[in-house]
């Protein structure tokens, strides 16, 4: 069952997770008979889907990325990845 | 061309199994292939290929729940942060089983299914299984492992494809994926008894269609269409030594599980050598990598690239010729012997052979 956006508590889905590979030197997200390959900074937003709100994901990336405010484009790759069922709501 | 690494370990753990499925993958001489790999073997099989760059892994078989240290596996994979699958018919999948492999790091469940009628499925199984199946689903979801269904669609079960959609809504699993029987093995056995009619093929293709649009939001949806019925052949592997590669229950090194249905190639046995050495420089992978090796009409056609002119094993089977053109594509010399074979499916009822390991 697919998440209803937007997610408020972002968390992997079940079955899905990140990974670093090594051999390729790239940072992706595993799934059941996929990969997705993320860049710097997709990899710095789903690291932080640890169960805390989208609010304080967008707090902290713009911590890590000083002034720049990332909090559109961050929700809208969210988003994304809950239409293909990698992340759903993990609630409180 | 550089050669790629790999990305998908098949990992066929024993091919033993239960079930006696008439179009099974494995081969037709299963008792020529009794030995299996020991556990330490199977443990720097998986250290070899993460460090090769696989990054899922899929526990199969046969039935890889037959094996004891299934679980020891499981670990070791999620230890060298490898994704792993298992194959499995259900039996065997009790709550308890499932939880330990959980616990392991097992990260996604594949159960098979032959029929949407309790009845019709134990008969195509060869054994009473439907019940267990549907139990094994419920575990695995109370479990929070995703499951996906697969069905195996051929002559006797394609009017059920509704069914099985609704089935697969039923049992609330994450994703159902439909394929046509690939004729190799036990299925280019019992051809003639499993190939549908056309007017089957395209009745069921509105169904899916129309339960994607309807499901949009609750179940993915696979379908492998027959090749018989295409264009087209598939991309096979999505190129021969590309992407995967499979580790038999003797450790044979295979580009593709059915590839030890051609005879004339020597397959490497992980016990002699490491798979790093045979995926870049075994000849056996070399023999159809890339497209340098193509027939024409393949070399000269734009769809090479995307097909690699299609499967090596039928093309074995249905020509003698292993690096002839896929016959199944509407280009190749020797396309009609697809037809022919539809033709005499359409005529002819067959009785089914079921796979048995003979005494
Ligand atoms: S196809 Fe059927 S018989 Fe073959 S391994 Fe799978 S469940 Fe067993
Ligand atoms: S001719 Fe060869 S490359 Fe072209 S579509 Fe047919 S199989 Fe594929």
């Amino acid at each position: 069952m697919k998440s209803e956006s937007p997610l408020y508590y972002p968390v992997f889905a079940p079955g899905a997770r990140y990974r670093w590979d090594e051999v390729r030197q790239q940072h992706q997200i595993v799934f059941p008979e996929g990969v997705l390959v993320l860049n710097e900074s997709a990899a710095a937003v789903v690291r932080l889907c640890d169960g805390r709100s989208t609010e304080d994901v967008i707090v902290a990336l713009r911590e890590q990325i000083g002034d720049a405010d990332p909090s559109r484009d961050v929700r809208e790759f969210l988003d994304r990845l809950a239409k293909k069922g990698l992340l759903r709501d993990g609630d409180s | 061309m550089e050669t790629p690494n790999p990305y998908s370990l098949l990992a066929e753990l024993t091919y033993r199994c239960p079930l006696q499925c008439p179009y099974c993958s494995n081969p037709l001489e299963l008792n020529r292939f009794r030995t299996e790999l020991d556990t330490v073997v199977w443990h720097r099989v998986l250290d070899e290929a993460a460090r090769l760059g696989v990054v899922q892994v899929h526990f199969s078989g046969g039935e890889p729940l037959l094996r004891r240290d299934l679980t020891d596996l499981v670990r070791t994979a999620r230890q060298l942060d490898l994704y792993s699958h298992l194959s499995t018919s259900g039996l065997g999948a009790d709550q308890a089983r499932l939880a330990s492999l959980r616990d392991a790091g097992l990260d996604a469940l594949q159960i098979s299914l032959q029929d949407s009628r309790p009845h019709e499925n134990d008969w195509l199984a060869g054994v009473p299984s439907f019940e267990k199946k549907r139990r094994a689903i419920e575990s695995a979801k109370r479990l929070e492992l995703p499951v996906t269904l697969n069905i195996v669609l051929h002559r006797h079960n394609l009017d059920r494809i509704d069914e099985l959609i609704d089935l697969a809504c039923r049992w609330n699993v994450d994703k159902l994926e439909l394929a046509h029987a690939q004729y190799g093995g036990w299925a280019f056995r019992n051809r003639a008894a499993l190939l549908p009619t056309e007017q089957q093929v395209g009745r069921a293709a509105e169904v899916v269609a129309d339960a994607r649009d309807r499901l949009i939001d609750n179940l993915e949806i696979v379908h492998v269409l027959p090749d018989y019925f295409q264009q087209f052949p598939k991309a096979c592997l999505h190129g021969w030594g590309r992407v995967f590669l499979t580790v038999a229950p003797d450790g044979a090194v295979l580009p593709c599980q059915t590839a030890r249905e051609i005879p004339g190639l020597v397959f490497p046995n992980v016990k002699d050598t490491s798979l790093e050495e045979i995926w870049f420089h075994a000849p056996v992978f070399q023999r159809f990598r890339g497209t340098d090796w193509l027939p024409e009409p393949c070399r000269s056609c734009d769809r090479r690239e995307i097909d690699f002119g299609g499967c090596r094993c039928q093309a074995f089977l249905l020509t003698g010729d292993v690096a002839a053109t896929d016959p199944v594509c509407h280009l190749a010399p020797q396309h009609g012997v697809v037809e022919e074979a539809l033709n005499e499916a359409a005529n002819q009822s067959t009785d089914l052979r079921f796979r048995v390991f003979a005494s």
